[in-house]
C-alpha cells in the first residue's frame, strides 16, 4: 500500500519535470551524449557564420538568418562552461523552439555534431542524479541509459530560456 | 397618417443630404464604411461574449468604444443618422458602464438589434454610393431609438418591471409619427402598459421589416481584404528569402560561365519577377500616413464647425511610410487626441485674444524617424492641460489621494487612466473620458508609447513613438571591427576620410575631430560598442557624422560598402537591451546586419567623452 502511494508520488514529480519518454534528438557536446525531445527541434544546419551582437554573454554567439527570420545562436559548450573549439566539419546548428513567456522563440544551439534521433522508453528513464550542491540540475530534464551508453537529456526551457527572454549587456 | 405623410419626405432629405456628404470624398466614406463594419462585428462578438458573462465591465467598457468610435466618425462625415442611432446606444452602456443600469437580457437583445440596425445602414450607405438601391432603414431605427430610450428612461432594474405608461406613451406617438412599421408598434403597444414589452414589440416590429432589406445588405461586398498581418510578415519574409537564393543562382559558379541564350533569358526574366514580387510584397504592407492625416483634415474642421472655433491644420511628414497595420491602428487614437485637441486644448476666440493669442488655433500633426522610432504628434496651442483641475477630479474620482504629491508630468500622465475625463460635462464630441484611455491602450497595443507635454498658457503636444520593427529602412551599409552594420541614412549627416590634422587625440587616443568650423565627438564604432577591433590610425579610416536631436558626432569605421534598403527586423527580447544596436536586417548574402541605433550612439559617444574629458 505505501508502496503504492509512493509510485503514485514519483510519477506526479516526473510529469511535473522530468523527462518523458519519446523521440529525443541526440547530439554529442565534448565527448557526451545529450538529447532534447524531437518535437521541440525545429531544423538541423551546418555551421555558418554568424553575426556577432556586442553585449552579450560569451556563449551567446550573435545572430543567423533562418529563412528570412533573425534568430539567436547559442553556444552550448560555452553555456555549459566547456572549453570552447573551433568549428569542425561535424558542428552544426541546431535550431529548436524555447518557451518564453507564453510564447515560442527559435533559438540556435552550437553542437559538436547531430548523432542520431532515439526511441526512449519508459525503462530507459532514470531520475536526474543529485551531483551535489556546485552542480546546477535545473538544465537536465533527466537521463536515459540507452545499451549501456548513457544520454544527458536536456530541459531546453530551463537552459535557454534565460538567453532567449534576455538580459543582454548584464 | 398626417405623421406618416410628413416623415417620408423628411428623411429623405436627411439621406440625401447625408449622401452629398459622403459623396464628397468616396475614398474616406469607404474607409469609414469599411471600419464601421469591423467595429461593429467586434461588437457583435462583444455583446454575445457578455450574454454568458453578465455584468462583467470590461466587456461594457470593450462595447462602449467602438459605438463612441462609430459615432465620432459618422458625426465627422455628416452621416447623422448613424451618428443619433450611436449615440443613443452609448448612452444606454454609458449607464450600464457606471452601474446605474443594469444590462440585462432586454438590454443585450436591443444591443444586437442596433448592431443589426447599424450594419444594414452602413451597408446600405455603401450601396447608396454605388448608385444602386438601399433598404429603407428609417422605421426601424426610429422603433431601435424608441426602444433604447424605454430602456434608458425604464431607469435602473428592477425598476423596469414597474408599470410606467407615461413612457409607453410616449414611443406611441413616436412610432406614430415614423414609418410602416409604425402601425404594428401602435397595435401591440396599445395593450402594453410596461416598459419592458415595449421594447420587445418595437423590435419584433422592426425585425419584420428588416428581413427584406437584410437580402439587399448582403449585396454589399468589399473592395479590400483584411489579412492577417502575421500572414504578410510571412509572405514578406520568403520573398526576401527568394530573392536572395535567386541572386545566389545568378552569382553561381557553375552557370557563370555558360552561353545558353535561352538559360541567359530565363535567368534575367526570373530576376524581374523576383524583384517585381519583392517591391509588391513590400507595398501590401507599407503606406505612408497620408491618407490619415487628410481624414484628420476633416474631422478638424468639422469639428471647428461644430465648436464655433477656427483651427488651422498643419501636416508634415505625411509621405513617413509606416507599416500597414500601424497606420490603421494609430487611426482611432489619432482622431480621439484630434478631439481633445479642438475640444479641451484650443480655446475659444474671445479667450484667445485676451490671453494674446491669435485668434485661430493652431494644431500640427506630424510624422517622422527619430532614434529608430517613427513619431507621430499632436500639438496644439492652446491653453495646456490645466493641472489643478486634474488633480482635482482625479481626488474626486479617487485615483490619487488628496495629499499625494505629484510632478506636473506625473498629473499629466493621470489623463491615460481608464474613465478620466475633466470635461464638465458630456458634449457630442468629447468629455466621457473614453478618450486618452483608448489612445494609450492603443499604441501600447502597438508596442508604441504615448508621452505628453504641456505647458499652461501655451498649448499641449502628444507625442506617439511606434517602434521600427516592420518598418524598411534606407541604409548605408558599412564595415567595422569585422561586421557590417546598417546605419540609418537619415541619421547621416555625411562621410570623410579625416587628414591627421583634423583629429585632436587626448591621451593618445582620437577623441574629437575638427569638420569644417565644429569640433565633434569621435569615437571608433566597434570599440564604442563593446567589440575588440585593432587600433588603427584615424586617417585611415573613414569618419562618419551622425546626428540625433540636434547633436553631431562622429563615428570612425572601416569602410563604406554602399547604400542599401533593408527591412527592419526585431532581434528578440535577448537582445533588447544592446546599447546602440537598434535591430537586425538579412544583408544581400543573406547573412544578418546589425542595423545600429543613431540615438544610442549618439549618447553613448557623448558620455564616453565626457568621462575621457
Amino acid at each position: 500500500m505505501s508502496h503504492a502511494a509512493t509510485m503514485v508520488e514519483s510519477d506526479s514529480a516526473a510529469d511535473k519535470k522530468g523527462a518523458k519518454p519519446g523521440k529525443y534528438l541526440t547530439f554529442e557536446l565534448a565527448s557526451e551524449e545529450y538529447g532534447v525531445p524531437v518535437l521541440k527541434v525545429r531544423e538541423i544546419m551546418k555551421i555558418m557564420p554568424i553575426t556577432a551582437v556586442p553585449q552579450v554573454p560569451p556563449h551567446v554567439k550573435g545572430v543567423i538568418n533562418l529563412r528570412g527570420k533573425v534568430i539567436t545562436v547559442v553556444d552550448l559548450r560555452l553555456k555549459f562552461g566547456l572549453e570552447a573549439q573551433n568549428p569542425t566539419d561535424q558542428t552544426a546548428i541546431v535550431v529548436v523552439e524555447i518557451a518564453v513567456d507564453g510564447g515560442n522563440v527559435l533559438t540556435g544551439i552550437i553542437v559538436d555534431s547531430v548523432s542520431d534521433v532515439l526511441n526512449i522508453v519508459q525503462d530507459e528513464l532514470e531520475e536526474t542524479p543529485a551531483f551535489g550542491d556546485h552542480v546546477v540540475t535545473d538544465y537536465l530534464s533527466g537521463m536515459a541509459k540507452v545499451k549501456g551508453k548513457v544520454k544527458i537529456l536536456l530541459d531546453l526551457d530551463q537552459a535557454l530560456g534565460w538567453d532567449a527572454r534576455s538580459r543582454a549587456g548584464e | 397618417m398626417d405623421g406618416f405623410d410628413h416623415a417620408q419626405p423628411d428623411s429623405s432629405a436627411d439621406d440625401s443630404a447625408e449622401l452629398e456628404m459622403l459623396k464628397s470624398d468616396p475614398e474616406i466614406a469607404g474607409m469609414f464604411i469599411g471600419e464601421a463594419l469591423d467595429h461593429l462585428g467586434t461588437i457583435e462578438a462583444t455583446v454575445l461574449a457578455l450574454e454568458s458573462s453578465p455584468g462583467d465591465v470590461k466587456l461594457l467598457n470593450d462595447m462602449f468604444r467602438p459605438f463612441h468610435t462609430i459615432k465620432g466618425n459618422a458625426g465627422a462625415l455628416g452621416v447623422v443618422s448613424v451618428q443619433e442611432t450611436a449615440h443613443k446606444v452609448e448612452n444606454l452602456l454609458d449607464l450600464g458602464r457606471s452601474g446605474k443600469h443594469a444590462i440585462g437580457q432586454d438590454e443585450i437583445d436591443v444591443i444586437l438589434k442596433a448592431v443589426d440596425v447599424l450594419t444594414t445602414m452602413i451597408g446600405g450607405l455603401k450601396l447608396k454610393l454605388d448608385n444602386q438601391p438601399a433598404p429603407d432603414m428609417t422605421a426601424e431605427r426610429k422603433a431601435l431609438m424608441a426602444a433604447v430610450e424605454a430602456l434608458i428612461q425604464g431607469g435602473p432594474k428592477p425598476g423596469a418591471a414597474a408599470p410606467a405608461p407615461s413612457v409607453a406613451a410616449t414611443i406611441v406617438a413616436e412610432s406614430m409619427a415614423n414609418g410602416p412599421a409604425a402601425a404594428q408598434v401602435l397595435a401591440e403597444l396599445a395593450s402594453a402598459i410596461t416598459v419592458a414589452p415595449a421594447a420587445d414589440t418595437a423590435e419584433a416590429a422592426a425585425a419584420a421589416a428588416a428581413g427584406a432589406n437584410r437580402a439587399m445588405a448582403a449585396n454589399v461586398k468589399m473592395d479590400t481584404v483584411k489579412v492577417d498581418t502575421r500572414k504578410l510578415d510571412n509572405l514578406v519574409d520568403m520573398v526576401g528569402e527568394l530573392v536572395i537564393v535567386q541572386a545566389m543562382i545568378n552569382e553561381d559558379p557553375g552557370l557563370k560561365g555558360h552561353t545558353d541564350e535561352r538559360l541567359t533569358r530565363n535567368l534575367s526574366q526570373l530576376k524581374r519577377i523576383t524583384t517585381d514580387l519583392q517591391r509588391n510584397a513590400m507595398a501590401m504592407r507599407m503606406m505612408p500616413v497620408k491618407q490619415t492625416f487628410q481624414k484628420m483634415a476633416r474631422l478638424v474642421r468639422d469639428l471647428g464647425r461644430k465648436s464655433g472655433k477656427i483651427v488651422e491644420l498643419e501636416l508634415s511628414g505625411e509621405d513617413t511610410e509606416l507599416d500597414r497595420q500601424v497606420v490603421e491602428d494609430i487611426n482611432d487614437p489619432l482622431m480621439h487626441m484630434v478631439r481633445n485637441s479642438v475640444d479641451h486644448g484650443i480655446e475659444d476666440a474671445d479667450r484667445r485674444i485676451q490671453s494674446g493669442k491669435p485668434p485661430h488655433g493652431k494644431l500640427s500633426l506630424s510624422a517622422y524617424h527619430h532614434g529608430g522610432s517613427i513619431v507621430i504628434s499632436v500639438a496644439d496651442d492652446g491653453a495646456g492641460l490645466n493641472t489643478e483641475k486634474i488633480r482635482r477630479k482625479a481626488v474626486t474620482q479617487g485615483l490619487i489621494g488628496e495629499s499625494d504629491v505629484l510632478s506636473d508630468s506625473e498629473i499629466h500622465q493621470l489623463v491615460f487612466r481608464p474613465g478620466f475625463s475633466t470635461a464638465d460635462k458630456v458634449t457630442e464630441i468629447s468629455g466621457r473620458g473614453v478618450g486618452m484611455d483608448v489612445v494609450r491602450r492603443n499604441v501600447e497595443a502597438l508596442r508604441g508609447k504615448i508621452e505628453i507635454q504641456s505647458v499652461a498658457g501655451r498649448g499641449t503636444m502628444f507625442m506617439i513613438k511606434l517602434p521600427l520593427t516592420l518598418a524598411i529602412l534606407d541604409g548605408l551599409l558599412l564595415s567595422a571591427a569585422g561586421e557590417r552594420y546598417v546605419l540609418p541614412t537619415f541619421a547621416v549627416c555625411e562621410s570623410l576620410r579625416p587628414k591627421p590634422e583634423q583629429i585632436h587625440a587626448i591621451q593618445g587616443r582620437p577623441h574629437m575631430i575638427q569638420v569644417r568650423n565644429a569640433l565633434l565627438p569621435l569615437a571608433s564604432l566597434g570599440t564604442l560598442i563593446g567589440r575588440h577591433e585593432e587600433e588603427r590610425p584615424a586617417h585611415e579610416r573613414i569618419a562618419v557624422v551622425i546626428e540625433d536631436d540636434g547633436r553631431r558626432v562622429a563615428l570612425l569605421v572601416d569602410e563604406l560598402l554602399g547604400k542599401q534598403e533593408v527591412v527592419i527586423k526585431s532581434l528578440g527580447g535577448t537582445f533588447s537591451r544592446v546599447r546602440g544596436v537598434a535591430g537586425g536586417a538579412i544583408l544581400g548574402d543573406g547573412r544578418v546586419g546589425l542595423i545600429l541605433d543613431a540615438a544610442g550612439l549618439t549618447s553613448l559617444v557623448c558620455s564616453s567623452s565626457a568621462l575621457a574629458a
